[in-house]
């Protein structure tokens, strides 16, 4: 048994770390890059492509260099410490997994997206989906052999900025059936787009269609696997993304318990305070460890791949809240402040345990996949 | 024990809750029912109003112009005005700076000052925080030098709520310094239309600008507006912070919270039943139904205790903490009930008159956000660590 990176894997993380830090501490918080038209920094992500970041999160069968549950947990990680809001999550990982699991012949699209060339996003969420897998209520019908999409996809990452859309629809069966679905490829400037911002200074969509033309990738019992690797691919790499966070929020509260003086003594030297940082750390280790058990199984068998980063999500959405909630809490007024950068840091946190099901949601994927 | 109000009481809040539902002004009732930004006059019409019947000085004794209730009847008008979706009473001139007045100011600033609060012609700000000093206040450090007929002030205020709106801010200021901390502070009445004030924003994690900073130079601040003795400021400033503290607990709001929860969580589906029908989900809002319920009564064993003469003590601090962590509790329930629809934040919903279609339904729009800034409530008014120390310290005695 050991835990540690290989000397390839410490490689990338290095090479990725000095990047993202030499991107993402020139500017104040990373509103900087996501108001921009874009919603992130075109010439950051252009750049992590010749850097193999996002091959990073492709296996080599396709053309990538990484692409193990070891390689996204990395990646992740990094992406949280520094809030990045490239579509790594969105294009990088979920539209490459999911164009792999259709097992489809658009590697043209793979490697578009490994040189950064396209944005592709995936539509699977829709209003009142819930974090539901297979409740998909926009339809698909074939109109003279070429299939049409109508209805609406909610909270799509990067949908302003895609080329592409990867939409799971329902060509039979009621709105939650397993079966009857399908996986197209849409291309955006077919699609009416209304883009918002987050909570959390992230970029999302509603993407309606209106018998938009489509590609179907694959369907029925294939198309609701694709679904699944994907939903479950995003989950790990958000829980990995949880985990950057939850150290950058533990290790600026240190900081500030250590400059912050109250009744004459740093308010560190209050042992009450230093309880409450210990079971933050205790809390984090816990989280990371499930984290990690996910990455490492992320090639298992479905059960145990799937029970794992369940697990780990349920983790991270306690121990994110927890975390959030006291960091801000021991910081006092400076922490419910706009200009001060753990806000962003706690709200993201918060608002990760909104992405891909919450931490109730793994809870029964936990118990399902364990066979309870 | 009897846990019903008498038909004294009963009538009483119907009262209220009659006069309420016509005096309410349907515009405001609407923002504050969809989290919308308030403007000063927002909360100046709902004063003028409560003031034109007599109702706005609950904490005052009725020969200033207050009501003169106890606090079961007090408890009772805040219960109301809550669920009536009624903006919040500015409680600094009303509940803080009138209390401190009639009970140690002059009688010409009690004639000045009181009748000009009730009339809302003045908006006053706390200024007590400083930013090397929160939880450790007397720690503070604007200073007021003593120059014949003003004191010259200088220093700096933060957090300072609704000081945008503020014409007058009372400060706790040094005036000696050559003496244990708490024997050197005064308390001063000052005019933010004085030269050498200035409120600049403070923007919070919500985006929304709630509080700001004073910053105090070179002010001249005449003597007459000094309140009580020179160096007896502490006194006052706690005092200040001890009086009538039963509606700390927040429980009006939660109540509230908890039937919005319910209603959400009926009308939002999971695996094809409401929500409130989920057997994880419903336990956590049972839970909390649970906790409210046990504050409510220990919120009104303290009332109930208040109104016999028995003024509470670590009740409020007690009351404080576990009402606010419930407080929390319910937003957070609010945000995981809402699951993927947190996450739109769309700025302009918070003005009045946005006519948009929001993202989903309009309740999921102010949620996330308000689960942010509820955190404020264990932070401000001394936090819940800090209430923990004075329960520690003046009930067990260690
Ligand atoms: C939204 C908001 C509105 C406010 N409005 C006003 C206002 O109108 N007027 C005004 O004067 N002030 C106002 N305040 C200020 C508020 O009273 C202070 O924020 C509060 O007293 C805490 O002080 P601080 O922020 O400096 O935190 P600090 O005192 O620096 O505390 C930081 C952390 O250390 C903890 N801590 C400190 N000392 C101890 C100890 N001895 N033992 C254990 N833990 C300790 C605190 O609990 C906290 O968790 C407001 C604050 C907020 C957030």
């Amino acid at each position: 048994m050991h835990f540690n990176l290989s000397e390839e894997r410490k490689m990338l993380r290095d090479t990725i770390e000095r990047f993202l830090s030499d991107k993402y501490s020139k500017i104040k918080n990373h509103y900087e890059y996501s108001t921009l038209r874009e919603g992130y920094n075109v010439k950051i992500w252009n750049e992590s492509s010749d850097i193999g970041m996002i091959s990073g999160l492709i296996p080599p069968k396709y053309n990538g260099l990484g692409g193990s549950g070891e390689d996204i947990m990395i990646i992740f990680e990094l992406i949280g410490k520094y809030l990045c809001v490239e579509p790594f999550l969105s294009t990088g990982l979920m539209s490459s997994t999911a164009l792999i699991s259709c097992r489809s012949d658009e590697n043209q699209l793979l490697d578009d997206i490994i040189s950064g060339k396209k944005i592709i996003s995936f539509c699977h969420s829709e209003i009142d989906s819930r974090y539901d897998e297979s409740l998909v209520k926009v339809k698909a019908h074939k109109n003279k052999n070429i299939w049409h999409l109508d209805g609406t996809k909610s909270f799509v990452l990067n949908g302003d900025q895609s080329n592409i859309f990867i939409v799971s629809a329902r060509i039979s069966g009621n709105q939650s059936d397993k079966n009857g679905l399908g996986i197209f490829k849409i291309h955006a400037k077919d699609c009416k787009i209304r883009p918002y911002n987050t909570i959390d200074g992230y970029r999302c969509s509603e993407i309606s269609f209106d018998s938009v033309p489509g590609k179907l990738l694959c369907s029925d019992e294939r198309a609701y696997k694709c679904i699944l690797e994907t939903i479950f691919a995003g989950t790990l790499a958000v829980s990995s993304e949880a985990i950057g966070i939850m150290q950058k929020c533990f290790d600026l509260t240190i900081d500030y318990l250590k400059t912050r003086t109250q009744f004459g003594k740093s308010i560190g030297s209050f042992q009450a305070l230093q309880h409450r940082m210990v079971d933050l750390m205790i809390e984090i280790e816990q989280a990371k460890s499930c984290v990690m058990l996910a990455a490492g199984t992320y090639n298992s068998e479905k059960n145990i791949k799937y029970r794992n980063i369940s697990a780990a999500k349920n983790l991270v959405g306690r121990v994110g809240k927890l975390v959030a909630e006291e960091c801000i809490q021991l910081h006092g007024g400076i922490g419910m402040t706009w200009e001060y950068n753990l806000q962003n840091y706690a709200k993201r946190l918060v608002m990760i345990d909104h992405l891909m099901g919450d931490s109730d949601h793994h809870l029964e994927q936990f118990k399902k996949y364990s066979k309870y | 024990m009897d846990f019903n109000f008498t038909e004294q009481e009963i009538n009483f809040r119907n009262e209220i809750r009659e006069w309420l539902s016509i005096n309410l002004p349907k515009n405001i009732t609407q923002k504050v029912r969809k989290y919308q930004r308030l403007n000063k006059e927002d909360y100046e019409i709902f004063m003028k109003k409560l003031n034109e019947n007599g109702w706005l000085a609950i904490n005052w004794p009725a020969e200033y112009g207050g009501t003169g209730w106890n606090s079961v009847q007090k408890h009772i008008f805040e219960e109301e005005i809550v669920k009536a979706n009624a903006p919040r009473v500015v409680p600094f001139g009303l509940n803080m700076l009138g209390p401190v007045l009639i009970e140690y100011g002059s009688e010409k600033q009690k004639q000045y000052y009181l009748p000009r609060i009730l009339n809302c012609e003045d908006w006053w700000a706390q200024g007590y925080s400083e930013p090397g000093s929160g939880s450790d206040l007397a720690s503070l450090k604007t200073i007021a030098i003593d120059n014949g007929d003003y004191y010259l002030v200088n220093g700096q205020k933060t957090w300072t709520t609704l000081g945008q709106y503020a014409n007058k801010i009372f400060c706790l200021v040094k005036t000696n310094t050559n003496c244990k901390p708490q024997e050197g502070i005064s308390f001063l009445l000052i005019d933010i239309k004085s030269p050498g004030v200035e409120v600049k924003p403070i923007i919070t994690l919500d985006g929304e600008h709630e509080v700001n900073e004073v910053w105090l130079t070179n002010v001249k601040v005449p003597k007459e507006n000094l309140l009580g003795e020179v160096n007896k400021g502490w006194t006052y400033a706690k005092y200040l912070l001890t009086h009538e503290r039963t509606g700390i607990a927040g429980v009006p709001y939660s109540k509230k919270a908890i039937d919005h929860l319910k209603t959400i969580a009926s009308e939002i589906t999971k695996n094809g039943l409401p929500l409130i029908k989920d057997p994880l989900f419903s336990s956590q809002i049972a839970e909390l139904e649970i906790d409210i319920k046990a504050m409510e009564i220990f919120n009104l064993r303290t009332v109930s205790a208040a109104s016999e003469g028995k003024a509470p003590e670590m009740e409020s601090s007690l009351l404080k903490i576990k009402g606010s962590i419930i407080r929390q509790k319910t937003s957070d329930l609010l945000r995981k009930a809402i699951g993927p629809m947190a996450l739109p934040y769309i700025s302009e919903q918070f003005d009045e008159g946005w006519n948009e279609e929001p993202i989903g339904p309009a309740y999921a729009g102010p949620i996330a956000k308000q689960y942010f800034i509820n955190r404020k409530i264990s932070i401000y008014g001394g936090s819940n660590e800090i209430q923990k120390n004075i329960v520690a310290k003046s009930a067990f005695k260690l």
